[in-house]
Formats: structure tokens, C-alpha cells, sequence
């Protein structure tokens, strides 16, 4: 199951259970009764531990799974990338100016062998940009930011060979819903 | 002698005069703000295959600006009436915001409609310099100047509030200082100690809006080099905390009213001193999580951004949630139009701040970061938590000003459509986000054709809701016009 959907099931469940809450106490707002003190803090008191064991646990699960490189991993492979309004430039040779971006968002495709790590070296020539890579069937994979003045490193290790499209995640003009960019992956064996 | 007028001084007639005029402002810009977001839905479903992208995006600029605006200014009135019951806050500070807040307003619709500036409402750096022949200069400049208006007159406001709080209680005591000293006395009412908390909080975001334009101004003059990373966090220290502050204006008005329906007082205790004040240090940081996709920023702070916006939950969840579910169990409730908004309004921001707290760890934002998640969970909270709050402030004070005969059975159905069409519309963003559909965008691409489907379906919910908003809204309004007339005649 794709991570978007394993996150949309636990909004679900844990918005049901929170409706559920609600609704079962809406429907007991009538007959005043006072309510025990020592009763309602020790509910808030186990409901406020219930949380916070939850929200740690959550961070200690998700903190490893941070999208950003590790200094001990090598990739095996470099592609530069420059976003400018409104395409996206990718070349296995670093893009400085706006030829070389022009030639990189013409060019053909660049090749990428599956299974491999390989590190996407994301810039802007302009306005900020979002280098959203997609699967060929549609599905948001991974994405950073392109600003300008800095290079943020995407790394990824795709299995599927395919033309993955690459579209704009940040507002940035009046073309923003049309830029776009496309590599594609072939088998590790004909790299 | 009608109601609004009844044991009455000049200081009191002009607070709910004031409070009237920006009731009427809030609605009205509120549902011009609907039909702009309904033509947004309809255009992102190919609607309008004639009309060029470039409306889109400064009708999308606008829609977010007004409402953003609107019920920032909407919580303030309501804040402020409120806090008349303890403190004395000048009408006249009041009156200059709303003086600046129609011109900067209309600055920003001359901007956005006219000279067609279409930059989203938090104009990230440097967008708006790149006008790329769509816009010319002086939209930028006039959107600046809008910006400039409102930064200024709110921050008035702002200060002002502070002001009459210090004067009754100080800083520290109405920050409940003392009483995580373990002291009881004096007493500071819940709705002074969130009001301090949250305006300090939005003064800290003025002061970082105003930095954002002085430092687009130096870029813009040649002056300087500004750094894109900076204009990023600046831009949403401020972004971030004046939603997030008006949301908690909203909660501030709830823990004044609700007691009053349940019968049942709601006091400071050290507990909730302690859930404001861990807000107070948290809310300052849980705007990093807008830049867990900018891999330049330190690891360290992708943590505490992550662990920020995380516990920031905690104080909202096990304080004021589980204090309203408290208060209202077995009390005797009183259910009216304004009890039940507020209600329903708790639970919209409970079921936006599981989707925030989903969308706020890294891993998952990866995929989840600038998709429909975000407007997802931030129009759940905005339109079916604060909104409904801050409704339900103008309900019942328009009718206890007014006291007109209440219709329980027709408030009950406007309830069942408002929450029909609110969350029928939000579920087409939650699927969107899940669907990998980008937000922001004018028409979809082949990859993300599905969001076609999901805008034309949104639509539909969208015209229920602002159908229901506008009749339900119209009597609001016509009250709140009374209570002014009213008012003015009796002043």
C-alpha cells in the first residue's frame, strides 16, 4: 500500500474514534449531574499519557525515515537539476546558466538504471519551485524544493523501469500547473 | 426600548456598534471569499476552458487573503467585546483597524483583480519580482502598500489589547505566571490568558511581516541580496501564526461562552496555565514544518519542527478538548444555533489537527507536502472549526441584543447542510492529497486527471454550503443591522 493511503486509513480511524467521542457525548449532555473532580482528572490524566506515548512513539518511528541524505551513503549517480519558469532542466553535467538549463529541459530524457541510489541535485535559476517526482502511474514518489541560491539533495532508489514525470510543487507563476520535467529508468543492466 | 440599547452607556453602545459593523464586515467578506473559492473549485474542473490561468491565481491570491483576513478580523471583534467584561480596550483602535483594514483590502483586490497579481497569499520570495509580463509593477507595489496598511493597523490592534490587559493585570499574571507558582489569587479568566497568549504570539508574526516587506523592498531597489532561505522562514513564521493565532482566538471566545450554556464555570486552573504557556513557546516553532521540503535547512531543525508541531497537539487535546467534553457531559447543556457551532466547531478543529499532525511528520509529508492535504486540513480547521466558533460569538450576540424568537427546528436543518456541504467538499481535498493531486494548480495534468473529477464534486458540496451560509448568514446579518441601528440612534 502506498504511504498516502496508509496515512489517509489513520486519519480515518483516529477521526471516527474522535466523532464517536464526540457524538456519544453530545447525546449525554442532558440529566446534571455534577461530575467527580478525582474522577475527571484521573481520565484526563491517563487520556494525556495515552497522547503523549502516541506522539513519542510516532516520532521515534517516523525520525529514521527522515527523505534527507545520509553522509554515509554514496550515491551512484548525479543528476543536476535547475527549475526556471516553466520547465525543469535535468543533465548528468551541471547546469549554471540559462542555456545550459534551456539544452538540459529540451534534451532527451536522462537515463536512469533501477535499483540504483541515485542523487537528484535540485536548484532554481528564479522563483522558488517543487521538484515533485511522480510514477509513471501518477503517484507522488518524493519531492524537494528548488530555491534559489541553495541545491537541496534528493535521493532515491527507483526499482520500476518507466518515463517518470516530474511536476511543479510550489507555486510559481502564472505557467506553474504546466511546468514540468521527465527522466526515465531502464533496467540496471543497460546502463 | 430594545434590547441593544437597555442599561447602556456611550462606551458601551460604541463597543456593540463596533461589534456589529464587524460582524456584517466578517459575513460579507466571508461569502465573497465562498464564491471565489466555488469559482476555484469549477475552474480546477474545466469549467471555464475559455477564461486564461492568470484569473485563477489572482482569484486564488484574493480568496486567501479575505479569508484569512476576515476571520482573523472576525475573532478579534469577538475577543475584544469579550474581554470589555475585564479590561477596558479602546474602540477607537478598533475603529482605526477596521478604517485600515478596508483600505488595505481594497488595495489588494486593485492588485489581484485588476493589475492581476497572482503570487498565493504568502508571496513567497521572490515571485512577486518576476511578474513574467503577466502583471506590471505597480500591482506589486499596490499589494505591498495593502500589506503594509494592514500590518500596520492590525498591529495596532494588537497592542492596544495588550495594553488594557497590562493595565489590569501585567504581563505576567495575565500569562498565568503566578499561578504556576503555585499562588491562586488574583483569578485571571481563560479568555485573558489565551488573548495574551495569542497576541504576543501575532505581534512576534507582525514584526516578522514587516521585516518580509522591508526586505522585499531592499531587494527590490537593488539595496541588498536577501536570502531566499530567510524570506522562507520569515514568511512563515508569519503565515503560520496568524492562522494558527486565529484559531485560538476562536478557542479564547469558546471558554468564555461555554460555560454559560453548561452552567458550569471554566477557571484557569494551573493545568490550563501550563497548556497557554507551552503553547506560548511550541506555536513559535511549528512553522518549520512548512519547510521540512527545504533540504537546506539543518537536520536539527526538521526535528524540532517535527517535535514541535507534534506536542503542540498535546495541550489543545488534553486540556481544552477533553475540558469541553467535560464541561458540556451531564451539565444540562443548553442547545442553541450559537451552543452547537461552537460545539461542532471543537470537533472541525480536532478532526484538522489529526490531519495537521499526520501531515506534520516528515516521512509522510514528502508525499503530502504543497498536494490537497494541505488545504484539507487547513480549511477543516479554518471553515468547520474557528469559523463556526466565531459564528457562533455573532449568533448569539446578535440575538441577545435583538432577542428575536428562535426557530430551533430551521437551525437544526442549517446545521445538518452547513456541515453536509463543509465536510462534503473537504473529503474532495482529503481524497485529492491521497490521490497525489497538487494544490495550486489552475488545471491538472494527465498524471493527476483525477482531480478533475474531485473539483467538479467539491463544486457541488461548495454550492450547499455557501446556499445554506448565505440564507443563515442573511438573518445573522439582519439582526446584527438592527443592533447597530439600534445602537447608533440610541448613541
Amino acid at each position: 500500500m502506498i504511504p498516502q493511503y496508509k496515512a489517509l486509513f489513520a486519519f480515518l480511524i483516529i477521526t471516527i474514534a474522535a466523532t464517536a467521542t464526540f457524538h456519544w457525548v453530545m447525546r449525554n449532555t442532558g440529566n446534571r449531574k455534577p461530575l467527580n473532580p478525582e474522577a475527571v482528572s484521573k481520565l484526563r490524566g491517563r487520556f494525556a499519557i495515552t497522547c503523549t506515548l502516541l506522539l513519542v512513539a510516532a516520532l521515534a518511528l517516523t525520525l529514521p525515515h527522515f527523505p534527507y541524505p545520509r553522509g554515509s551513503e554514496i550515491p551512484d549517480k548525479v543528476v543536476f537539476v535547475a527549475a526556471k519558469q516553466f520547465a525543469f532542466g535535468l543533465s548528468e553535467a551541471p547546469i549554471a546558466n540559462d542555456a545550459q538549463w534551456e539544452a538540459a529541459s529540451q534534451g532527451p530524457a536522462v537515463r536512469i538504471p533501477a535499483n540504483r541510489l541515485v542523487e537528484f541535485r535540485v536548484t532554481s535559476l528564479d522563483v522558488n519551485h517543487g521538484f515533485g517526482v511522480y510514477s509513471p502511474g501518477g503517484t507522488l514518489l518524493a519531492q524537494t524544493q528548488a530555491m534559489p541560491g541553495y541545491v537541496n539533495r534528493l535521493r532515491l532508489r527507483l526499482r520500476n523501469p518507466g518515463r517518470y514525470p516530474v511536476l511543479c510543487m510550489e507555486l510559481c507563476g502564472m505557467e506553474h500547473h504546466s511546468m514540468r520535467g521527465v527522466f526515465e529508468v531502464i533496467p540496471a543492466d543497460k546502463d | 426600548m430594545p434590547p441593544s440599547t437597555l442599561a447602556a452607556d456611550a462606551g458601551t453602545l460604541r463597543l456593540r456598534r463596533n461589534t456589529m459593523l464587524w460582524a456584517l464586515t466578517a459575513m460579507a467578506l466571508f461569502l465573497v471569499s465562498t464564491l471565489l473559492g466555488l469559482f476555484l473549485r469549477l475552474f480546477q474542473g474545466n469549467a471555464f476552458p475559455a477564461v486564461e490561468p492568470v484569473w485563477f491565481y489572482s482569484s486564488l491570491t484574493l480568496h486567501a487573503i479575505i479569508m484569512v483576513g476576515a476571520w482573523f478580523l472576525g475573532s478579534m471583534a469577538g475577543v475584544h467585546y469579550l474581554l470589555a467584561r475585564y479590561v477596558q480596550p479602546s474602540s477607537t483602535a478598533s475603529e482605526l483597524a477596521m478604517g485600515g483594514s478596508v483600505a488595505g483590502v481594497v488595495l489588494i483586490a486593485i492588485s489581484t483583480l485588476l493589475g492581476k497579481f497572482g503570487v498565493g497569499w504568502y508571496f513567497l520570495f521572490p515571485l512577486p519580482l518576476y511578474p513574467n509580463g503577466v502583471w506590471l509593477p505597480w500591482a506589486t507595489a499596490v499589494f505591498f502598500a495593502g500589506l503594509a496598511i494592514l500590518a500596520v493597523f492590525w498591529l495596532i490592534w494588537v497592542l492596544d489589547l495588550l495594553r488594557a490587559i497590562a493595565r489590569r493585570y501585567s504581563l505576567s499574571v495575565a500569562l498565568g505566571w503566578h499561578i504556576l507558582r503555585g499562588a491562586k489569587e488574583p483569578e485571571v479568566p481563560p479568555l485573558v490568558l489565551i488573548t495574551t497568549v495569542s497576541l504576543v504570539v501575532v505581534t512576534a508574526a507582525l514584526v516578522a511581516a514587516a521585516l518580509v516587506l522591508l526586505l522585499f523592498l531592499l531587494h527590490w531597489s537593488g539595496r541588498a541580496r536577501v536570502d531566499a532561505l530567510l524570506m522562507k522562514n520569515l514568511t512563515f513564521l508569519f503565515g503560520h501564526i496568524i492562522v494558527n493565532i486565529t484559531l485560538y482566538l476562536g478557542v479564547a471566545i469558546l471558554y468564555e461562552m461555554l460555560p454559560a450554556f453548561a452552567g458550569r464555570p471554566w477557571k484557569t486552573s494551573k493545568l490550563v496555565a501550563i497548556a497557554w504557556n507551552a503553547v506560548l513557546l511550541l506555536v513559535l516553532f511549528a512553522y518549520l514544518h512548512h519547510l521540512y521540503m527545504d533540504f537546506a535547512q539543518p537536520r536539527w531543525v526538521q526535528v524540532a519542527g517535527q517535535t514541535a508541531s507534534y506536542f503542540l497537539s498535546l495541550p489543545a487535546a488534553a486540556v481544552t478538548i477533553f475540558g469541553v467534553l467535560a464541561l458540556i457531559y451531564r451539565s444540562g447543556f443548553r442547545w442553541t444555533m450559537a451552543s452547537r457551532l461552537l460545539v461542532c466547531g471543537v470537533l472541525g478543529w480536532v478532526i484538522g489537527g489529526i490531519a495537521a499532525v499526520i501531515d506534520a511528520t516528515v516521512a509522510v509529508n514528502s508525499v503530502f507536502h504543497n498536494t490537497l492535504w494541505v488545504p484539507a486540513h487547513f480549511h477543516t480547521y479554518y471553515l468547520m472549526g474557528v469559523v463556526l466558533m466565531v459564528l457562533a460569538f455573532f449568533d448569539h450576540l446578535s440575538r441577545e441584543l435583538t432577542r428575536p424568537d428562535t426557530d430551533v427546528r430551521a437551525a437544526g436543518w442549517t446545521l445538518v447542510l452547513l456541515l453536509a456541504g463543509g465536510y462534503g467538499f473537504l473529503a474532495m481535498f482529503y481524497y485529492g492529497g491521497a490521490t497525489s493531486v497538487p494544490r495550486r494548480f489552475a488545471t491538472y495534468p494527465e498524471e493527476t486527471l483525477q482531480g478533475v473529477i474531485q473539483a467538479r464534486v467539491a463544486a457541488a458540496f461548495v454550492v450547499v454550503l455557501f446556499g445554506t451560509l448565505a440564507v443563515y448568514l442573511s438573518r445573522v446579518a439582519a439582526r446584527c443591522l438592527r443592533a447597530f441601528a439600534d445602537c447608533r440612534n440610541a448613541s
